[in-house]
C-alpha cells in the first residue's frame, strides 16, 4: 500500500466509519484526568507522566483492535517506515483527525519522530506556573502509552516519549518512537 | 449450511472461546443446542461429559487443543512455503470443513462446518469486526487478556454469534 493510498484510507475511515464527538469534550475530559492526577500525586509530575503513560498503554491494547477492524488492514507492514506512515496517516487521522509529520529517521530506520502541528488534547492548556511543571510534565504523555500498547499487540515492542512540547515553550511538539524489537509469535505450551 | 463448532484463540495460544452446536445435520432446522462456553477448561470438560449424545469422543477442551495444534502448524507451513504474504484459509476432510481467520493482533478464529459451505473468510472477519471488537474489546469492564475465556463469555457476544450463525446459510 502506497503512502497516498494510506492517506486516502485514513480520510475515508475518518469520514465514513468514525463516530464523531465534540472536540472540546475530549479536550476537557483529558484535561480533568491530568489535573486530577497532578492533584492526587501532589505535583509529582514524573509520577503523573508515568500514570498517563500507563493509562494510555491500557487504551492502546484495546484501541488496536478497533483500528484493525475499522481500517480493515490485513497485511503486516513490510518495515518500520511503513508502520510510521500508518500510525500517522491512518491511526492519528482516524481517531483524532490529525496527521503528525514523520521526521528525523535514525540511520538504522528504527527511530523516528512524530511532529504534532496541532494537538487536540492540549487546546486551551497552560501549564501551571510552579517552576516544575514546565520542565517535568509531559502533558500529552497518554499518547505515548497508546502507541506503545497498540504496537505491542501487533508484535512490535517500542519505546515512545516526548522530547519537546509547545506547552513548555519549545518550538515544536515532538514524540520520539524507538523500535526495540519485533516480538516473535508465541508458541503453544507443550503438554504432551 | 451447518455450523458444528467455533473457537477463538488469543495471541498466547490459549482458547478463549468455544461454542458447539448439535453435531448433526437435522440440528440446522431445530433450535440451537444449549451453548457450551469456555468459562474454564474444567467446566467445559464436565459439561461435555454429561452430554453423551453429542457423539464426540473428545472433550471440547481436548478438541480445542488439537484444533490449535493443527492450525498453528498449517499456518506456519503455509508461510514457509509461500512467504508471509500468503495465509491459510481452510481445509476440508470427507466430513467437515475447517475455516480459519487470523487478525494482525494474532487472534485466531476457527469455524467447523459441513463440507458444502463456501469460504467463510469474510464471515469470520465480520464476527471479529461486528461482534468481538464491539462487544468484547469495547466493553470497558472486560479484561484485556481473556485468560480462561473471561470477558469473551458475555451475553451480547453470545447472542450475536447465535444470530450470525443463523444468517450465514
Amino acid at each position: 500500500m502506497s503512502s497516498t493510498s494510506r492517506a486516502r484510507l485514513g480520510e475515508e475511515v475518518w469520514k465514513l466509519r468514525t463516530d464523531k464527538i465534540n472536540a472540546e469534550l475530549v479536550t476537557l475530559t483529558y484535561g480533568s484526568v491530568v489535573a486530577q492526577l497532578c492533584k492526587d500525586l501532589d505535583g509529582d509530575y514524573v509520577e503523573v507522566n508515568k500514570q498517563l503513560d500507563k493509562m494510555g498503554y491500557n487504551i492502546g491494547l484495546r484501541l488496536i483492535e478497533d483500528f484493525l477492524a475499522k481500517s480493515n488492514m490485513q497485511q503486516k507492514c513490510a518495515n518500520f517506515r511503513d508502520t510510521a506512515d500508518v500510525i500517522s496517516k491512518v491511526g492519528f487521522k482516524m481517531f483524532l483527525n490529525i496527521t503528525p509529520t514523520i521526521a528525523n529517521w535514525s540511520s538504522d530506520n528504527k527511530q523516528f519522530s512524530l511532529l504534532f502541528d496541532e494537538n487536540p488534547l492540549a487546546d486551551f492548556v497552560e501549564l501551571p506556573d510552579d517552576g516544575k511543571a514546565q520542565s517535568e510534565l509531559w502533558y500529552s504523555n497518554m499518547l505515548c502509552g497508546v502507541i506503545r500498547g497498540a504496537l505491542e499487540m501487533v508484535q512490535m515492542s517500542v519505546d515512545a516519549h516526548f522530547v519537546s512540547d509547545v506547552l513548555r515553550g519549545n518550538d515544536t511538539t515532538e514524540m520520539r518512537i524507538n523500535l526495540i524489537r519485533y516480538i516473535e509469535d508465541e508458541m503453544p505450551q507443550d503438554d504432551e | 449450511m451447518v455450523v458444528y463448532s467455533f473457537f477463538i484463540f488469543d495471541r498466547h495460544c490459549e482458547c478463549i472461546y468455544i461454542r458447539q452446536w448439535l453435531n448433526n445435520v437435522s440440528s440446522a432446522t431445530q433450535p440451537l443446542s444449549r451453548p457450551v462456553t469456555a468459562s474454564s477448561a474444567a467446566t467445559v470438560a464436565t459439561s461435555v461429559a454429561e452430554k453423551p449424545s453429542s457423539g464426540n469422543r473428545l472433550s471440547m477442551a481436548e478438541q480445542a487443543k488439537l484444533v490449535f495444534g493443527v492450525i498453528f502448524s498449517l499456518r506456519n507451513m503455509v508461510k514457509k512455503l509461500c512467504g508471509p504474504e500468503d495465509s491459510f484459509l481452510c481445509y476440508r476432510t470427507g466430513h467437515y470443513k475447517l475455516h480459519y481467520y487470523e487478525t494482525l493482533s494474532s487472534l485466531r478464529f476457527v469455524m467447523l462446518t459441513d463440507i458444502r459451505t463456501e469460504s467463510l473468510k469474510s464471515s469470520l472477519h465480520q464476527i471479529y469486526v461486528n461482534l468481538y471488537v464491539e462487544y468484547v474489546v469495547k466493553n470497558p469492564l472486560s479484561p484485556v487478556e481473556h485468560a480462561g475465556g473471561e470477558g469473551v463469555n458475555n451475553e451480547l457476544f453470545e447472542l450475536g454469534i447465535d444470530s450470525f450463525v443463523r444468517t450465514i446459510d
